[in-house]
């Protein structure tokens, strides 16, 4: 008797279902590979088609160009936050604001926008500039590093504890916890576990910070934490989860992204003597070379969304409980948008990336991952203007399944004495 | 020319203010501050106001010419 192409088959999964019309990838997003290979498999798959279907996983939609992901964005109310990563629909955790939807969103955004917002950075920038002058120093005597290691992990996590009230030598907890949580957060299933310690780590570190705080009459000046004890949501107190939620993910978004968006600038300055010594005599282009990381070496491959309804999108037949995934990585580079879209350009104009997303959920953190990404190559390049990449090994970059990042950079210059 | 930005598009990027600082500013929770509003630009602005328009990610400015 032959099985009938639906009967389940012992050991063996059934196939996902084939979109009509739409073509098919196997795609894995979440091995660690050389540097730049995310990026060219999204430039392939962009002009490759607008639309493929993913049979990774349970199956989901990739739609590779800069107007269809700018869409995807702007639409939450067809396409949910609920779940931000396509393989995994019904994720074990919940970031909180970045799983709300519209209206509930905003008003979780305002508990928190105040404190990442431009005049609470600008307030942040000497302290800012201390810690990375003081990181800088440590290191400048050695003549090389791993840049990753020992400035792009520490820099930004010190700066942010600063900015929401802890001492910065925590990071000494918060760097490992980061790292082990991204590991599992691409799709490598081998990792869960590393993943789901680090986060109960990160949550009982603020289990106890919250106890600290819990029955201070009025909130700490400049204490996140305590500022959040005292907030209220439609009149109630927020309560303990959904403080925990909050926090967690602020970490998780604050502290990788900047780390990864400072390894692949600081790789381009090292590899390009021109563009570098062009901020040294123009400064005032450091903001531009920024914006130019965040849109060519974006540290997004994609972002995902779950769909909220039934609905015809570009030719594809979505279905509700579907995930799609935003190749922001295609968007970034895409021809139809940006002149010399395959090229890296200091002072270019009408830069509209969406390095930070767009929509609703646009990165809180943006403004304050500016100012430390600018700050950090203002100091950098005052103590040490010429360097570079110390080996000819190929780079590694974590899979774009998190969010890539150059698993180390080994730099090197001559010290002076 | 004249100058708007869509309130209901604007989610603070901060793309605007960033490139016509003399002009444009932001508030307390880092929006520009003229969401909603149709403001004349100054001669000297013009370029800026243009950049910033096709800068910010979500086509919320609208520039109306004279």
């Amino acid at each position: 008797m032959a099985n009938k192409a639906d009967d389940p088959v012992a050991g063996v999964e059934k196939p996902p279902r084939v979109q009509s019309g739409c073509p098919v990838v196997h795609l894995d997003v979440s091995p660690a590979l050389e540097a730049g290979s995310y990026w060219r498999k999204a430039d392939e798959l962009r002009e490759a088609g607008q639309a493929f279907f993913n049979t990774m996983a349970q199956g989901y939609w990739m739609f590779t160009r800069y107007d269809e992901v700018r869409e995807i964005y702007q639409h939450p109310e067809i396409f949910s936050s609920e779940s931000i990563t396509p393989w995994e629909p019904e994720p074990v955790y919940r970031f909180v604001p970045t799983q709300i939807d519209p209206p509930e969103h905003s008003k979780y955004r305002q508990l928190l926008s105040r404190w990442f917002a431009p005049a609470a950075v600008s307030e942040a920038g000497p302290a800012a500039e201390a810690i990375c002058r003081r990181l800088i120093a440590q290191i400048v005597p050695s003549g090389g590093c791993d840049f990753v290691a020992e400035f792009a992990m520490r820099y930004p996590t010190e700066v942010f504890l600063t900015v929401i009230g802890l001492p910065a030598s925590d990071a000494d907890l918060f760097v490992p916890w980061v790292e082990d949580f991204f590991r599992g957060f691409g799709g490598d299933l081998a990792q869960q576990e590393a993943m789901a310690q680090a986060l109960g780590g990160m949550r009982q570190y603020w289990v106890d910070a919250l106890d600290e705080r819990r029955d201070e009459p009025v909130p700490r000046e400049g204490d996140l934490a305590s500022h959040l004890l005292h907030a209220t949501l439609d009149g109630e107190s927020l309560g303990d989860t959904l403080i925990l939620d909050i926090l967690t993910v602020l970490v998780l978004a604050g502290l990788d992204t900047t780390r990864a968006e400072l390894g692949y600038l600081f790789r381009h300055l090292a590899t390009n003597p021109d563009d570098r010594r062009r901020l040294i005599t123009e400064p005032e282009l450091i903001s531009s070379a920024v914006e130019e990381t965040l849109r060519f070496y974006t540290i997004i491959f994609g972002d995902g969304r779950k769909v909220a309804r039934d609905i015809e999108f570009h030719g594809c037949p979505l279905r509700k409980g579907d995930m799609v995934y935003g190749l922001v990585s295609g968007a970034n580079r895409d021809p139809r948008v940006y002149d010399r879209a395959d090229e890296f350009v200091l002072g270019r104009t009408a830069n509209n990336h969406l390095g930070f997303a767009a929509g609703p959920h646009r990165c809180l953190g943006a403004h304050l991952a500016r100012r430390v990404m600018k700050i950090a190559v203002e100091e950098w390049l005052k103590v040490i203007p010429d360097f570079r990449v110390a080996t000819d090994a190929p780079l590694l970059e974590r899979g774009g399944g998190s969010m890539m990042t150059l698993l180390t950079l080994p730099l090197a210059w001559e010290v002076t004495s | 020319m004249k100058i708007t930005v869509l309130g209901d598009r604007c989610t603070g990027h901060g793309r605007c203010y960033s490139i016509a600082p003399d002009f444009l500013d932001y508030d307390d929770e880092g929006y520009v501050t003229i969401r909603d509003q149709i403001v004349d630009v100054p001669a000297d602005q013009v370029a800026a106001s243009r950049d910033a328009a096709k800068t910010c990610p979500e086509q919320a400015i609208g520039l109306l010419e004279d």
